[in-house]
């Protein structure tokens, strides 16, 4: 895998307030990594950073390793961008507009027509080339600030917030754009929504106020819903009675009362509840156990304790 | 890019009606001063015409011409900068491979072509008298160009303006301020002096005033181009800190 993508403690401050310091990371071909933190965490600040909208107050942007500071004009070639609000002209057409783009990210004329087709296509914009951006719907709107960003066929692909406001279709069908573009670039996108970084993310790192708290490998264990369940039972057995139950392939201690409990491929959890409270053993709580990455979430936002 | 940039203003301005608006009152009201002058001027025995038409109609049509440039340009380039920072759309140019210097002079040349527009609309009336009295082509030229110079000069400030803030309005009432403070800063001086001060040398009026009289010095036009590229500098420079935060 090529490394696409280098930071190094990358800092921006505002006068005296720190929009977010100390990233570090490097993204390669075919990887997608998520930005995730509550909102004014710093995720958009960063993203603006990596796409030279910002200059850095500290620290360094490698792309395909040309500088992002010293070479910009080199290095903005491979990068495609899409801010929290597309930067749509409305008095433009989308064909005009994408043309437009095409134009300022360097694409050779003649190779203009193929690169907006290719990218309307992407997009699911084919028929929709005459429409003035001003008659367009919101879905249509992010589909052509997604078309921009891809127009030129760059290796670095930055999305800030690209499913926020869509309908659980659209969400889908961007959802599945950024896993094709994902192919044969490498892709950065915010988020303050888990499942969407869990759906489509190879790396995550957690931002909030402006500090890095975790930055991770989602491994396919963590992506996949796994038959892990938290169980709370009153009247606690010894554990190897609950490993005896059928169905149950492990079973964890946590607690005087509480026990992290794996069930077995294909078996249900309504089994599960049926024999713990067929066995007496006063069920009091029964819930799908997280994942790392969700308690650590969870743990940030300091939303759900105990989780 | 500078062109790509341009053209894209261009469109933008002549696909809105704001442009065509701004030109269309302008064209109006030149042609009421235009008439005024050839009424003026025919009234006239041959013996109290003390100058030739082309004299007068540089004196009075091109300078007001000026006025109304003065009054149009901060409208028409408030929401260059200004309105693609507050939409957002800033983000593509700044995100695209391309300079500031060359976002800058982009939107400087879209701007350009609508002083083009209007200091051409004097002198095809002007030259509309062609088929029926003799004119000055030199006159004409000079004045023409000194229109061109002030129009750009007022399109360097509007820009600067608008660099300053995301509201447009705001950049308009910018640019209004600092054109009237050089139109009116040689004002100061005490009345009979005939010194030329550092104040004179600084309104933009005392300059055009010798190309309206068919006279183009060298000083005139460095005065122009000093000022364009001051005002583009200063855009530049805000544009940049806009950058590093």
């Amino acid at each position: 895998m090529d490394e696409l993508l280098s930071v190094r403690g990358l800092e921006r401050h505002y006068g005296a307030h720190k929009a977010f310091a100390g990233v570090d990371l490097k993204l390669a071909r075919g990887e997608v990594l998520g930005l995730l933190g509550p909102n004014g965490a710093g995720k958009t600040t960063c993203l603006q950073v990596l796409s030279g909208n910002l200059a850095p107050t500290a620290g360094a942007v490698e792309v395909l390793g040309l500088d992002l500071m010293r070479s910009p004009r080199e290095a903005k070639r491979h990068i495609g961008y899409l801010p929290e609000r597309p930067p749509l002209y409305p008095d433009m057409r989308v064909d005009e507009y994408l043309v437009y783009c095409a134009c300022l990210r360097g694409v050779p004329r003649r190779q203009r027509a193929g690169a907006v087709d290719r990218a309307k296509i992407r997009c699911g914009l084919a028929d929709a080339g005459a429409r003035p951006i001003l008659k367009l719907s919101k879905g249509y709107r992010q589909r052509v600030g997604l078309a921009q960003a891809i127009v030129h066929a760059p290796d670095l692909v930055i999305l800030d917030e690209p499913t926020e406001g869509l309908d659980p279709v659209q969400i889908r069908e961007v959802r599945a754009l950024i896993r094709a573009l994902a192919a044969d670039c490498g892709l950065i996108l915010s988020s303050h929504i888990l499942p969407e970084v869990q759906a489509v993310c190879s790396n995550v790192l957690i931002l909030r106020d402006g500090q890095v708290l975790h930055q991770a490998r989602l491994e396919q264990s963590q992506k996949l819903p796994v038959g892990c369940y938290r169980v709370r039972l009153e009247r606690a057995p010894d554990p190897s009675a609950l490993s005896a139950l059928p169905g149950v392939a492990a079973v964890q201690h946590l607690d005087a009362e509480t026990f992290r409990v794996t069930l077995r491929s294909g078996e249900s959890v309504s089994a599960l509840a049926r024999r713990l409270v067929d066995a007496g053993w006063e069920l009091a709580e029964l819930t799908p156990e997280r994942t790392d990455l969700e308690r650590v979430f969870f743990d940030i936002l300091g939303g759900e304790k105990g989780a | 890019m500078i062109l790509t940039i341009a053209r894209r203003e261009w469109r933008a301005s002549f696909l809105s009606s704001q442009a065509w608006t701004l030109l269309a009152a302008n064209q109006l009201i030149l042609a009421w001063i235009f008439l005024r002058v050839l009424e003026g001027f025919s009234g006239l025995e041959i013996g109290q015409r003390k100058v030739g038409i082309t004299l007068e109609l540089s004196l009075n049509l091109f300078s007001f011409t000026a006025v109304l440039a003065l009054l149009s340009l901060p409208l028409l380039g408030m929401r260059m900068l200004s309105g693609e920072i507050r939409d957002g759309t800033f983000n593509l140019l700044g995100s695209a491979p391309v300079t500031l210097a060359e976002i800058l002079l982009g939107k400087f040349l879209g701007l350009a072509a609508l002083v083009a527009a209007m200091g051409l609309m004097p002198l095809l009336l002007s030259l509309g008298l062609g088929f029926s009295t003799e004119l000055d082509p030199g006159l004409l030229a000079a004045a023409t160009l000194g229109i061109w110079l002030t129009g750009l000069m007022f399109a360097s400030v509007g820009l600067f303006a608008s660099s300053l803030t995301r509201q447009p309005g705001l950049a308009a009432l910018a640019s209004y301020g600092i054109l009237v403070l050089l139109s009116v800063i040689n004002r100061t001086g005490v009345a009979g002096t005939q010194a030329v001060t550092l104040f004179d040398w600084l309104s933009w009026n005392e300059h055009l005033f010798w190309f309206l009289q068919g006279v183009v010095r060298a000083s005139d036009l460095l005065y122009f181009l000093l000022f364009i590229a001051f005002f583009l500098a200063l855009a530049h420079r805000r544009l940049a800190n806009r950058r590093l935060g």
